[in-house]
């Protein structure tokens, strides 16, 4: 621990830097409280996932509201009525919007930024979808009204999750790269 | 129809597991720091006492809670690791509910010569018999193994 004396006065109190931490110089408790949880899915969410694993994005049409939800709800939040039908939906869509960070989840300063935003997906209600990873683009080619396409984990590493789409890439123009 | 929709499949994911990272240190203080490392070093425990109204503070503080005192140097002393059996709780559940091979005996101890107390575990067989006034001593950890954190202090008894 540093001296009292060396505080600056507008900052009074007893300094602790990493070493004394590091070094066991001071006397601290460390703990790692075991907090899990087990959050329901409900039917729309469950199939939602269980067709991810399936390498295919679905969404639930409401027929009152003529709209596409994607991620699928059971309920439309327009009309609050109870939505009709499953629709497999194409795994391409358009950059709502986006960011682009160079912290990490635990706030450290990265090189390489995280690029993320939400994916309105072709065929669903526009306006509207889920949040998503960018990839194999540079972020200042990153823009609202994009189009994207899934890049897919392999078929075996899927375990029915939204991370089982790695994450967006640029969609090629005819002509280029096909799925 | 949404309403007669069913899960029948148990395998399918109905429920989203996860685990959330909440790890945390505490820094015992300045005051807090000096009883840890005199725990550690000498295996004793440290008080203060309150310069303006004689209140002996366990565990020791840098201020009296009663008159806003600071207390200085001098108000630190060492008190021996015993004390009184104020009230206590035997523990047959452990954090998650399951049964502990083994009930563990929880206590609030008055440590002699202050004014205060600690929590504490008490080893003891015979759990039929009210604890409540009985004299513990705090057995403490080998000198090596200690850590500078309440720890160290393995039970009363």
């Amino acid at each position: 621990m540093a001296k009292k004396e060396a505080y600056p006065k507008y900052a009074p109190g007893t300094h602790v830097s990493t070493k004394d931490i590091v070094n066991k110089k001071i006397a601290y408790t460390w703990w790692e409280p075991e907090v899990q949880y087990s959050w329901s899915l409900g039917p729309a969410m469950s199939r939602f996932l269980i067709e991810l694993k399936n390498g295919k994005i679905v969404g639930r049409k409401c027929n009152t509201c003529r709209r596409v939800i994607v991620p699928p709800r059971m309920f439309c939040e327009h009309c609050f009525g109870p939505t009709d039908e499953w629709v497999t939906l194409k795994d391409t869509g358009t950059v709502e919007t986006y960011s682009i960070s160079y912290l990490d989840a635990d706030a450290r300063r990265i090189k390489d930024p995280i690029l993320i935003g939400v994916i309105s997906i072709d065929g669903a209600a526009p306006l509207h979808g889920f949040m998503h990873y960018f990839g194999d683009m540079k972020p200042e080619d990153l823009h609202i009204g994009m189009k994207v396409k899934a890049v897919w984990k392999p078929e075996k590493e899927r375990e029915g999750a939204i991370t089982d789409i790695k994450y967006f890439a640029p969609l090629k123009k005819k002509g280029g790269r096909k799925k | 129809m949404t309403f007669l929709e069913k899960q029948t499949d148990p395998t399918s994911p109905m429920h989203w597991r996860g685990d959330m990272q909440a790890d945390y240190m505490y820094t015992s203080g300045v005051a807090g720091d000096r009883f840890f490392q005199n725990l550690k070093k000498r295996g004793t425990f440290l008080a203060t006492r309150c310069p303006e109204c004689k209140k002996v503070l366990f565990p020791p503080r840098l201020y009296c809670e009663d008159c806003f005192v600071e207390i200085p140097d001098k108000g630190w002393f060492e008190v021996p690791a015993r004390g009184t059996i104020r009230s206590y709780t035997v523990v047959a559940l452990d954090a998650r509910g399951d049964k502990l091979p083994k009930p563990k005996v929880i206590a609030l101890i008055d440590i002699e010569k202050t004014d205060g107390a600690l929590l504490g575990i008490i080893n003891t067989r015979n759990l039929d018999s009210d604890l409540t006034g009985k004299k513990v001593k705090a057995v403490l950890k080998p000198k090596t193994k200690r850590e500078g954190t309440l720890k160290d202090i393995l039970y009363f008894e």
